[in-house]
């Protein structure tokens, strides 16, 4: 063996996958050949210390992201099968159906004004639509969650308070869309749209876990307007498990004089 | 809503390989998608961080490399391993994030804060400084022969997988990757203020 057949094995002798007269031959030469023992060592010793580069976990934003696709692209194709009639109008649905696309939440907006006064005509039409009408309405729930649920990971504060508006008009919210908006409320960066989570989440104070949600959400909240807000909410629904998580955060250090005066009336209201 | 999350197809005791899942999405399965990149964000998530030196930019590939799956899952074929055509795409989405990105400057600072803030212990600190150097180190190759080192050393690919995917012979391959880690060892030398060989 000469020194070039070493450098056409190299490669399968560092994974290990030469058979054992390849690994004789390479052996037998490098024995005789000392630039070629020392070439195999340093490549050897290179080799190894790219192993010492660590494997990196990508942030939790990027589950996120995935799942809001998956999840769009999955309404559209459900959607698309479940009105073959209207599968043409459907076809295009996918390549504007984007949210990287500035005129997108205007445009869908107008989607489900259409699909609003359809279904308003067929309400007002016939009677023996009910089937239709029902999936109809619950294909406008289903897809104004899931575009609520991708408005409130975008950048831009104005898209998620639309996301938490378009939430408000849903009635039976998915346990995804009351994550985001729990999500939102405990760490969106903007006090406006936490305030906004606070009144979307008051309309849904009667699913599950939103109301501890709500109570546990009084420990994270730095602005004194959302922690006003909700020490008013948890008031007004008359949760009394709150009384402890206000009485933690009148403990906390440099409350707001007045939320801190809010919070002790809370908890005399609530006994 | 309900009848959409049915999962109507038979499972059977091993789970399901890479292969099968990628043919349940292109037949219409979309959801099993989310099996694929549970298994494979870090793998792909990892490959583009070696390659550009950027994490927000890598997590931004690897969602697109999931929306390319999503809208090219109808020429999947299943010849080759699922992952061979998933670095296929991979590669075609960075090749338009360079051309995107001409003319910006890599972001390789970025390596040289610790992943984590929590001080390191001292007999991580010798290991983490090798990890910063290697780092450097291949970032200074050429691109064609960083990928082809990251595919090789990382990605669990074979020489023939290489192959296929670079479009060029097995034995072409192999004098690459020779040729690259030479390469790589004379510039970590240096980088470590030794004598290049």
């Amino acid at each position: 063996m000469n020194c070039d057949k070493i450098q056409d094995r190299f490669a399968d002798y560092l994974t290990g996958d030469v058979d054992e007269a390849s690994r004789r031959d390479v052996q037998g030469h490098i024995v005789a050949c000392a630039a070629c023992r020392e070439e195999i060592e340093n490549l050897t010793a290179v080799w190894a210390k790219l192993g010492v580069l660590p494997e990196e976990q990508p942030s939790g934003a990027l589950r996120h992201r995935f799942y809001a696709m998956l999840e769009t692209s999955k309404n559209e194709m459900a959607a698309a099968e479940k009105r073959p009639a209207r599968a043409h109008f459907l076809s295009g649905f996918g390549e504007w159906f984007s949210f990287r696309r500035p005129a997108f939440a205007a445009s869908f907006s107008a989607f489900l004004l259409l699909l609003g006064i359809g279904t308003g005509w067929l309400v007002s039409g016939s009677g023996g639509k009910s089937a239709r009408l029902s999936s109809l309405q619950r294909e406008v729930q289903d897809m104004r969650q899931t575009v609520a649920v991708s408005l409130l990971s975008l950048p831009a504060a104005s898209q998620r308070l639309q996301g938490i508006s378009y939430t408000a008009a849903v009635q039976n919210p998915s346990a995804k869309t009351l994550t985001a908006l729990v999500n939102t409320l405990n760490t969106d960066p903007n006090p406006n749209v936490r305030l906004a989570a606070v009144e979307a989440l008051y309309l849904f104070r009667n699913q599950p876990g939103v109301r501890d949600s709500l109570i546990d959400s009084l420990a994270v909240q730095d602005s004194a307007l959302v922690q006003v807000a909700l020490i008013d909410l948890l008031v007004e629904i008359r949760e009394q498990r709150a009384s402890e998580a206000l009485k933690a955060l009148i403990k906390t250090e440099k409350l707001n004089p007045d939320v801190k005066k809010l919070a002790e009336q809370g908890i005399k209201q609530l006994i | 809503m309900d009848d959409e999350n049915s999962n109507g197809e038979k499972t059977g005791r091993m789970p399901p390989t890479d292969n099968e899942l990628m043919e349940l999405v292109r037949d219409g399965k979309v959801e099993k998608l989310a099996i694929l990149f549970e298994r494979h964000q870090t793998m792909l998530y990892n490959f583009f961080l070696r390659l550009t030196g950027n994490r927000a930019a890598s997590e931004d590939l690897v969602q697109e490399v999931f929306i390319r799956i999503l809208k090219y899952r109808a020429g999947y074929q299943g010849e080759n391993r699922f992952v061979v055509w998933v670095f296929q795409i991979a590669r075609n989405a960075h090749v338009d994030f360079l051309r995107k990105k001409k003319g910006e400057v890599a972001l390789d600072d970025q390596f040289a804060e610790a992943p984590s803030q929590e001080p390191l212990p001292e007999e991580r600190f010798e290991a983490d400084q090798e990890a910063v150097l290697v780092r450097r180190a291949l970032d200074k190759l050429p691109p064609k022969k960083r990928e082809l080192l990251v595919l090789f050393r990382f990605q669990n690919l074979k020489l023939r997988e290489i192959a296929e995917l670079l479009d060029v012979q097995v034995g072409t391959v192999k004098v690459q990757v020779h040729r690259a880690l030479k390469d790589l060892s004379r510039i970590y030398l240096e980088l470590q203020g030794g004598k290049a060989s």
